[in-house]
């Protein structure tokens, strides 16, 4: 035997033998983006779950150091396929706050508008993969048609399906289009009622429920305690929505509640979603039926002045948050974001324990997780499994050596 | 002779039954795809009929894949072993007259064996491909196996204790009458909850589960053994229906019109059945979820069993109280 630790060792795995661990991931077709979860099995029960996270990380905090202010925010957008609009809103917001200039108030309500539409989607897309992780492939096909719904007043509005591109500093980029609140308010009327047909449905349908009901149990505290946020906060009975703490774009203007339950298994983050779902579609028509007159957008011009702001926001998962530094450039000196899956993913890993296998698709998916948007650097020798922490500056001198080195050998 | 090579070979037994199976196949997934707002296959052929055949055509020439650490001998052999097992039991199945093909007199005993012997090939050739998808597959087919088996086998036993009789061909003679799904109801229930089970059908797809474990024991195959293993489930599937018909909805039986060919009408009633017996599994594994194999477990021995069970008393209670007579 070599002196030298073998991977499992290095990772704490000494004393679980190799037939317990299942991989699950990189590539698993439960997963839709590249994610490695190394489980440690009883028979069919998960003792320990270990993750290795950074299979699709594109350094998009780096890149935003190169590139104009203005195009940093669309290139936020493409953070997340799903939940698209809300980061430019949020990379936005924290830009404007290093601004002296005023959002019109018609581009707060169609920021508004466009985010619920987005939330709607989002967790629309979440209950119809839920229901193919749970092996209801009915359930999957029917929402997913209503999503389309939602996709088509989005591109109504905006042009756009996914990526909106609708955000600009301190405004919007395209006016609502006219003629269409009627038809707006009749399709989110009847997304509603679906809403609440598919509550009928995971209420009483027996196999959904045992799937369900009871697993993923995580108590307020631990929750608490791992710093979930968005649904994941809410459905243990935490009051945790940044729309209500901390209001931005016209959300304090607008009358809505925020849903919490207190179930706090997978079931619950189903009724809770779906709940969430109709007090956006009524926030959309309130919205759509009040908006404002005047102005959409205040041209600024493209160098924004030296300081640094935050913003956060709540995304369909939860709450993102972005940091933004300039020292009154072209460029930004440094910004950081952070997506709420990066935030929940402690609980997930919690809640998997004493699961069986046979659940982690659905535990696991039940944060909602976007994998993409989260992947963050960490240094990891894939030799050794060795794993430790620089900072920013240890990095920057560590850049500056590499390419010296390079240099020098051509 | 000649009529009898035939009948065996072309119709109504192994030709006839693979065709069934494309045709189950096709029918599954136009039913599942309109039920879900779908479409469904729709080009190869009217309404995408030739579907299925198509895809077990273009999976004989895909490359073969096998696995380094799998056992060669029964990773190549055991697919042609477990392709036999439908087929063979399809051939005790009364379908053009009351007389099968190859039935005797304990022929019922011998589909038994034949369906003990799938589960336990599927299980063999599982473990044979040594993956963990697999070995975790395997675990979960044999205890869903030891679920559904006695249940399975109980609602089978009602028929043949009312019936007295151990053939195939005699408890569908002895329903011309009256069919046994009058007699016993239960017995039908958990008859076919225990198919889907054994065919691996939502909410029993647990051995093959996408997506907890891939593809569960079919994760290793590849080419010419995948297309055959695939054909397989869908023959089991045609067979698990006729059985269903065979003893409890009176097989080919029923009214007889003077001048039309006896043989061409036992034919029509059998596939009228058989059709609606596979519609009935088609619309149930749309509209339910998957299940862990702890609940399934707990469902076959704790509800199904003892309802099984229930069944036989009630039955042999009205037999012995001169309710029914026994015909």
């Amino acid at each position: 035997m070599s002196s030298e630790p073998t991977r499992e060792e290095s990772a704490g795995l000494m004393k679980y033998s190799v037939e317990n661990l299942v991989p699950f991931g990189p590539i698993h077709p439960a997963l839709k983006e590249p994610e490695y979860f190394k489980l440690v099995l009883e028979g069919e029960r998960i003792v320990q779950v270990i993750p290795r996270i950074g299979y699709v990380h594109r350094g998009l905090e780096k890149a935003a150091e190169t590139r104009p202010w203005v195009q940093n925010m669309y290139m936020f957008e493409r953070t997340c396929g799903i939940c698209s609009f809300v980061h430019s809103l949020c990379y936005g917001q924290a830009v404007e706050g290093l601004t002296m200039y005023e959002v019109p108030k018609r581009a707060k309500y169609i920021r508004l508008i466009i985010a619920e539409l987005e939330r709607i989607h989002s967790h629309l897309l979440w209950v119809g993969l839920m229901g193919h992780w749970a092996g209801f492939e009915t359930l999957f096909m029917w929402v997913w048609r209503d999503r389309e719904l939602v996709l088509d007043i989005v591109e109504a509005i905006s042009g756009n399906r996914v990526h909106k591109s609708m955000n600009a500093f301190c405004g919007v980029r395209r006016d609502m289009p006219e003629n269409m609140e009627d038809k707006i308010i009749e399709k989110m009327k009847y997304l509603a009622g679906r809403a609440q047909y598919y509550r009928g449905i995971i209420d009483t349908e027996e196999t959904m429920l045992e799937r369900t009901e009871n697993i993923g149990r995580v108590s307020a505290d631990t929750a608490e305690k791992l710093c979930a946020v968005g649904p994941m906060a809410r459905y243990v009975g935490i009051q945790h929505d940044i729309r209500l703490n901390d209001p931005y774009a016209a959300y304090d203007e607008v009358p809505f509640s925020i849903v919490t339950r207190n179930d706090g298994d997978v079931l619950g983050l189903l009724r809770l979603r779906l709940d969430e779902l109709i007090v956006s579609t009524e926030l959309v028509s309130y919205a759509v039926k009040h908006l404002p007159d005047g102005p959409i957008r205040v041209k600024i011009p493209p160098i924004i002045p030296a300081g640094e702001h935050s913003a956060h926001c709540e995304a369909p998962r939860g709450e993102i948050f972005y940091y933004v530094k300039s020292t009154g450039g072209r460029t930004p000196d440094r910004v950081k974001s952070r997506q709420p899956t990066m935030a929940n993913l402690p609980t997930a890993l919690e809640i998997l324990k004493g699961q069986t296998i046979a659940d982690v698709p659905v535990v696991l998916t039940a944060i909602d997780p976007c994998f993409g948007c989260m992947d963050r650097m960490s240094f990891i020798d894939t030799e050794t499994n060795h794993k430790w922490i620089w900072s920013g500056e240890q990095l920057r001198q560590y850049g500056i050596n590499y390419y010296r080195k390079r240099r020098t050998k051509n | 002779m000649l009529v009898e090579i035939f009948e065996a070979i072309v119709f109504p037994g192994v030709l006839f039954t693979i065709g069934m199976g494309f045709l189950f196949d096709w029918l599954d997934r136009k039913t599942a795809a309109r039920m879900q707002g779908r479409i469904g296959p729709k080009i190869t052929g009217p309404s995408g009929i030739l579907q299925p055949l198509a895809d077990f055509l273009k999976l004989l020439f895909k490359e073969e894949v096998i696995p380094s650490h799998a056992d060669k001998t029964i990773f190549l052999f055991a697919p042609a072993l477990y392709f036999l097992a439908p087929l063979l039991s399809m051939l005790f199945i009364p379908i053009l007259g009351l007389t099968p093909i190859a039935g005797f007199e304990y022929d019922i005993l011998a589909i038994l064996f034949l369906l003990a012997y799938a589960a336990f090939v599927v299980a063999i050739l599982s473990y044979s491909s040594a993956s963990s998808f697999t070995t975790v597959a395997t675990g979960r087919l044999v205890l869903q196996y030891v679920s559904y088996e006695i249940p399975l086998v109980l609602a089978i036993i009602t028929a043949v204790l009312y019936t007295r009789n151990l053939s195939v061909e005699g408890i569908v003679a002895s329903q011309s009458k009256l069919w046994n799904i009058f007699v016993m109801p239960f017995a039908f229930a958990v008859y076919i909850i225990a198919l889907m089970a054994e065919l691996e059908k939502p909410p029993f797809d647990i051995p093959s589960a996408k997506t907890e474990i891939v593809a569960g024991w079919l994760t290793e195959f590849s080419g010419r053994a995948l297309s055959f293993l695939k054909l397989t489930k869908e023959v089991s599937y045609v067979f698990g229906s006729a059985l269903a018909v065979s003893i409890f909805l009176g097989g080919p039986l029923g009214p007889m019109f003077p001048g039309v060919p006896t043989a061409m009408l036992y034919f029509v009633y059998f596939m009228v059945k058989l059709l609606a017996v596979g519609f009935l599994i088609f619309v149930l594994k749309t509209a339910l979820a998957r299940v862990k194999i702890g609940q399934a477990t707990e469902l076959f021995w704790k509800i199904l069993t003892p309802v099984s069970l229930a069944q036989i008393i009630l039955v042999l209670v009205l037999i012995q109280g001169g309710i029914l007579v026994v015909s």
